[in-house]
């Protein structure tokens, strides 16, 4: 059953000056999103992504198109919506940054309606799910972002929201904090069946959250399937930055090429449709004396060409 | 109500959380408060009567003043902020939550430095401006209606911000225009301004109606202030709703 229903929504905003033209932020997007899904709404900056978001969470009027979240039409049931969807933006905080969390769970969960003991029950709960309860007693101004962020999930999470929109959540942590903040949100949708709906320009994302991939870029949904199949057909590639303490003379490597390489430091991209980057990295590590060695996702920019020049659009 | 309740406490939690800075604004803005006051005695003692007007009227303007400027501007101190947090996309939060808005936002945050006006106001009225039951009784009702003008104008001003762009600097210029007028006797100004007063920036309700009420009640003036309030609060609640319309949250690098 679908919780979340976008067609053709869209939203321009004025351009700056009289006669400038209006900025088309969102343009004709439509999707479908079924409940206990998780969904990587990804795209790079500037793509329509949060403008999206925020019209499906009732924030902004859109300014044509047609929208449901769990059969509410956002921006004119925001209320009603706002009591059963859960929303954490990675850059808006929810929390008062003077008091602890555990205070600004209180006020939220009067708004949400709760009695004091099913609140403080609920925020037991979640400091559990979320590794955090050791948090919640703190000020927030004493909290590290990757804290932060846990005890704003908590914030999100405090009235059991049936759909949870994140908006760039992993924005800002370091990886150790991102990969963290990714095992949450995967246990808690397999745990509570809550619905996900993930913004991110982080290729990552997808990998380690997502079932299914919606690429929106200018404002236009240009690629909407599962992951595994945007896995084989399109994430094909990881890049291995390499600096070996020796020279390694002629690299020859299954399913890897040289794209630069100075002095002892080689910048190489493996074809994952060939060989897992495990296979790779233990061929260099028992081949070569390696120094450093890091592993990176191709820049969304990357991904989103190969939608482009991908023979199935 | 609840939510009211829970909101304000938070507030004035966040602001208790520095106990020595609480009290020390508050009693910077008492001092400063006191030093006015002075003035205005000391220039009445000088001068005598104008128009009406001499030191213990004055006493009661600046007890109406101060007492709506603390409602207003201290316990719901987002009231001056309305434009400047829609540019700023700082209405995100709130708009996410199933509560009134308006109401909501007011109510989050509390200004310390003009609690002090909130102690202040009070204490002016009751040692020096002449308190007895009946005073006492148009002196709180004609404050709330003050502080109602006050609050529901700087709402408008900012849903104009929301309505029309800008940085949201109608709300400043409204706000010391408004406080500027109302620290003044009414009857100093007339014609044009004294219009402009009772409409553009409603000074007039204020401090001006409110003053005369305590002083001599009239029904009808009663029913002005009453009714000036009503509709201005009325006005601003609409036109932030429709502003909210037209809210572009604003925050240009979270906005794809």
């Amino acid at each position: 059953m679908a919780v979340i229903e976008a067609r053709q929504l869209s939203k321009s905003f004025p351009g700056r000056g009289r006669k400038a033209a209006p900025v088309e932020a969102v343009r004709d997007v439509t999707f479908s999103i079924d409940a206990g899904e998780r969904i990587a709404y990804i795209g790079p900056n500037g793509a329509g992504k949060s403008t999206s978001i925020k019209m499906l969470t009732g924030i902004l009027h859109p300014s044509a198109g047609a929208a449901t979240v769990l059969g509410y039409v956002p921006w004119t049931e925001r209320r009603h919506l706002a009591q059963r969807i859960g929303t954490l933006f990675g850059q808006r905080s929810q929390l008062w940054f003077q008091l602890t969390p555990r205070q600004a769970y209180r006020l939220l969960g009067d708004i949400y309606g709760l009695t004091r003991a099913e609140a403080a029950s609920r925020v037991d709960e979640l400091g559990l799910l979320l590794e955090a309860t050791d948090l919640f007693d703190r000020q927030v101004k004493g909290l590290s972002l990757g804290q932060r962020m846990r005890c704003e999930l908590a914030a999100s999470l405090l009235h059991s929201p049936e759909v949870l929109f994140l908006d760039e959540p992993t924005i800002g942590l370091d990886l150790v904090a991102k990969q963290r903040f990714r095992e949450m949100i995967v246990r808690l949708n397999e745990e509570k069946g809550t619905t996900v709906f993930l913004t991110s320009h982080d290729v990552a994302d997808i990998e380690h959250v997502a079932r299914r991939v919606i690429v929106i870029n200018h404002g236009h949904v240009i690629y909407d399937d599962r992951v595994s199949t945007m896995r084989r057909s399109i994430l094909s590639h990881k890049l291995l930055e390499v600096r070996f303490d020796e020279s390694p003379g002629v690299l020859d490597i299954a399913a890897v090429e040289i794209l630069k390489h100075s002095g002892l430091g080689y910048k190489l991209i493996v074809d994952t449709t060939v060989r897992s980057i495990k296979d790779v990295l233990d061929e260099l590590l028992d081949r070569f004396v390696v120094g450093d060695i890091s592993v990176e996702d191709p820049p969304l920019e990357d991904v989103i060409g190969n939608i482009y020049e991908s023979p199935e659009r | 109500m609840r939510i009211v309740l829970a909101s304000m406490r938070t507030a004035f939690l966040e602001a208790w959380t520095n106990r020595r800075s609480f009290w020390l604004q508050v009693t910077m803005m008492m001092a400063n408060d006191l030093v006015w006051i002075a003035f205005w005695v000391l220039l009445f003692n000088k001068v005598g009567d104008v128009r009406g007007w001499d030191a213990r009227r004055i006493v009661l303007l600046y007890a109406v003043l101060t007492t709506a400027a603390g409602l207003a501007l201290g316990l719901l101190a987002n009231s001056r902020r309305i434009g400047r947090m829609a540019v700023e996309g700082e209405l995100d939060p709130v708009l996410t939550l199933p509560v009134r808005p308006l109401v909501y936002l007011l109510t989050k945050r509390v200004d310390t430095s003009l609690l002090g006006d909130l102690i202040f106001g009070p204490v002016l009225f009751f040692t020096l401006a002449g308190p007895t039951v009946e005073r006492t009784a148009i002196y709180i009702a004609g404050s709330l209606a003050s502080a109602a003008v006050l609050v529901a104008f700087l709402v408008l001003l900012g849903a104009l911000t929301l309505l029309i762009g800008g940085k949201g600097e109608q709300s400043d210029l409204g706000f010391q225009a408004v406080l500027i007028f109302s620290s003044y006797p009414l009857d100093i100004f007339g014609g044009a301004t004294k219009f402009m007063l009772y409409t553009a920036i409603p000074a007039a309700f204020v401090t001006g109606l409110p003053v005369r009420l305590v002083d001599e009640f009239h029904a009808g003036t009663f029913a002005l202030l009453l009714g000036g309030a009503a509709f201005i609060s009325l006005l601003a609640a609409m036109s932030f709703k429709l502003g909210l319309r037209r809210y572009s949250s604003g925050a240009l690098w979270t906005r794809a």
